[in-house]
């Protein structure tokens, strides 16, 4: 059997789209049919836990007994996805090395991937070199997210570069832009972005969504798809032998 | 059970007959007593919906609204016999959207067949943009359109059909005064036919030829998806109509 996998997603900055890449994951693991749950540390409510409210948990990392929900009932899923609060990406990884769950992760008993979401300023560049203290065993990328038409207009090319150089083995994602209606179809539907393309409800009725906003969705999970499949997130977490293309079904 | 057509008139250039061959189509399916609808994809300059104000509809696919509003509507159900007059403005957007969305496949899955018919013209952009299309929209017929107005000659080999029986449609050249007189905002050309003069004149020779290649045009693609239902086995090319 494949040994565990958590995957943490998180930034230092708020409102660069850590969600809705969570949502992408989980929508992913889901058409791949690996079995996933996940953390939203949004509390009281919780933003991922609205999308995909049958997996997710709401917790707050930082506590222990939250800590011991996760990590000590890691092995109930072949996946764990923690979408960390903005603010919370450093002192996450800080508690996790504090656990003895990066030594864990060393020793290889469990696969670890962080997915840090970056936003356009130079701050973000400065949290990288932060973040990269804890990632030495982990899987680490670095998610530039065009969703909401982000430019990474702020980076000059010669600073990024001295980051990026520092980092050989992190990978790099895109996450292109989604239209914004579409985007803003799926929030109101409050539904996972698989189940919007699907033309389902919350509880899985049939819904009455744009064709046109659904072929946007569809078109831009794919999209984002793709990327997961060029960095080959299902043989990573090695949870099927091989990595089937898996189409966004209608 | 045959598919309800739907239409798009389309060319990436100005002027080159676009409004003219939507005009004759919806004026095709109404001769035929069809449902018809048609969209006119020119915000700006609504000539085609400005012949039909009641079944031509205008609308602006620069925006989301407007591309729900159309591509919606053309999967919705019981759809008409349907005409695109798609403006040379829109031409670039209107097909990125439709290859986005997977409009095609959904809309034949839906009982409606897209096809595309795409006027000529000598321009070596207008090759390359047809031989692109083509490329993007590898499931939806493509059909060449020779408008004799605007150039003489027509090169096979720079506009295939997607398949050797959608033979081109050829819209033959009117003279400078017909040509005026169909032109005018209020020529319709059913009510011309239905009302001869006194026997045929140069109109009803230049319609008659034209909706007998809209009739074999329907006919092919009516062939081309027995076909396809039957798995591939090719009934023969039809008996071309006679009137």
């Amino acid at each position: 059997m494949a040994k565990p996998t958590i995957i943490v997603v998180g930034a230092d900055k708020g409102g660069v789209g850590k969600t809705t890449v969570s949502r992408t994951l989980l929508d992913y693991f889901t058409a791949h049919q690996v079995p996933t749950r996940a953390f939203d540390s949004e509390a009281p409510k919780g933003t991922l836990k609205r999308f995909h409210p049958d997996v997710t948990d709401v917790v707050d990392v930082t506590s222990i007994p939250d800590q011991m929900r996760i990590f000590d009932t890691l092995s109930d899923a072949s996946v764990t996805v923690i979408d960390v609060r903005a603010g919370l990406l450093s002192p996450t990884l800080r508690a996790l090395r504090d656990i003895g769950f990066l030594d864990a992760v060393k020793k290889g008993q469990f696969t670890f991937l962080v997915f840090h979401i970056l936003g356009s300023s130079i701050a973000s560049l400065n949290e990288i070199e932060d973040t990269s203290q804890f990632t030495t065993d982990a899987k680490y990328f670095l998610v530039k997210n065009y969703f909401n038409n982000t430019t990474f207009f702020e980076w000059d090319q010669a600073t990024h570069a001295n980051y990026f150089k520092k980092l050989k083995d992190a990978v790099e994602i895109t996450i292109p832009k989604l239209n914004e209606m579409a985007y803003e179809q799926v929030e109101v539907a409050s539904v996972p972005f698989l189940t919007f393309v699907a033309n389902k409800g919350p509880k899985g009725d049939s819904a009455n969504y744009s064709f046109v906003l659904r072929g946007y969705v569809r078109h831009w999970l794919g999209n984002v798809w793709a990327e997961y499949d060029r960095i080959k997130l299902n043989d990573i977490i090695a949870a099927t032998p091989a990595n089937p293309r898996v189409q966004v079904v209608r | 059970m045959p598919q309800t057509p739907l239409y798009i008139v389309a060319s990436p250039h100005p002027r080159v007959g676009k409004t003219l061959l939507a005009r004759l189509l919806l004026e095709f399916f109404h001769s035929e007593k069809r449902p018809l609808l048609g969209y006119d994809l020119n915000p700006r300059e609504p000539t085609f919906a400005g012949y039909f104000p009641r079944w031509v509809f205008t609308v602006d696919i620069a925006n989301t609204r407007g591309q729900m509003e159309l591509f919606d509507q053309l999967i919705a159900e019981n759809p008409a016999s349907t005409v695109i007059d798609l403006g040379y403005g829109a031409f670039e957007q209107f097909f990125s959207v439709l290859g986005e969305i997977g409009f095609a496949a959904e809309a034949r899955r839906r009982g409606v067949e897209t096809t595309v018919l795409f006027i000529s013209d000598r321009a070596p952009a207008t090759v390359r943009a047809y031989g692109e299309l083509r490329r993007r929209l590898p499931n939806v017929p493509f059909v060449p359109v020779h408008n004799e107005s605007v150039s003489v000659s027509f090169d096979n080999d720079d506009f295939p059909p997607s398949r050797p029986e959608f033979r081109r449609i050829s819209i033959p050249r009117l003279s400078p005064i017909v040509r005026g007189v169909v032109d005018r905002p209020s020529f319709s050309f059913g009510s011309y036919l239905v009302k001869p003069p006194s026997g045929p004149t140069e109109i009803h020779d230049w319609v008659a030829t034209i909706f007998n290649s809209f009739r074999d045009l329907e006919l092919r693609l009516m062939m081309g998806q027995v076909t396809s239902a039957l798995g591939g086995v090719s009934l023969g090319p039809p008996p071309i109509p006679r009137r």
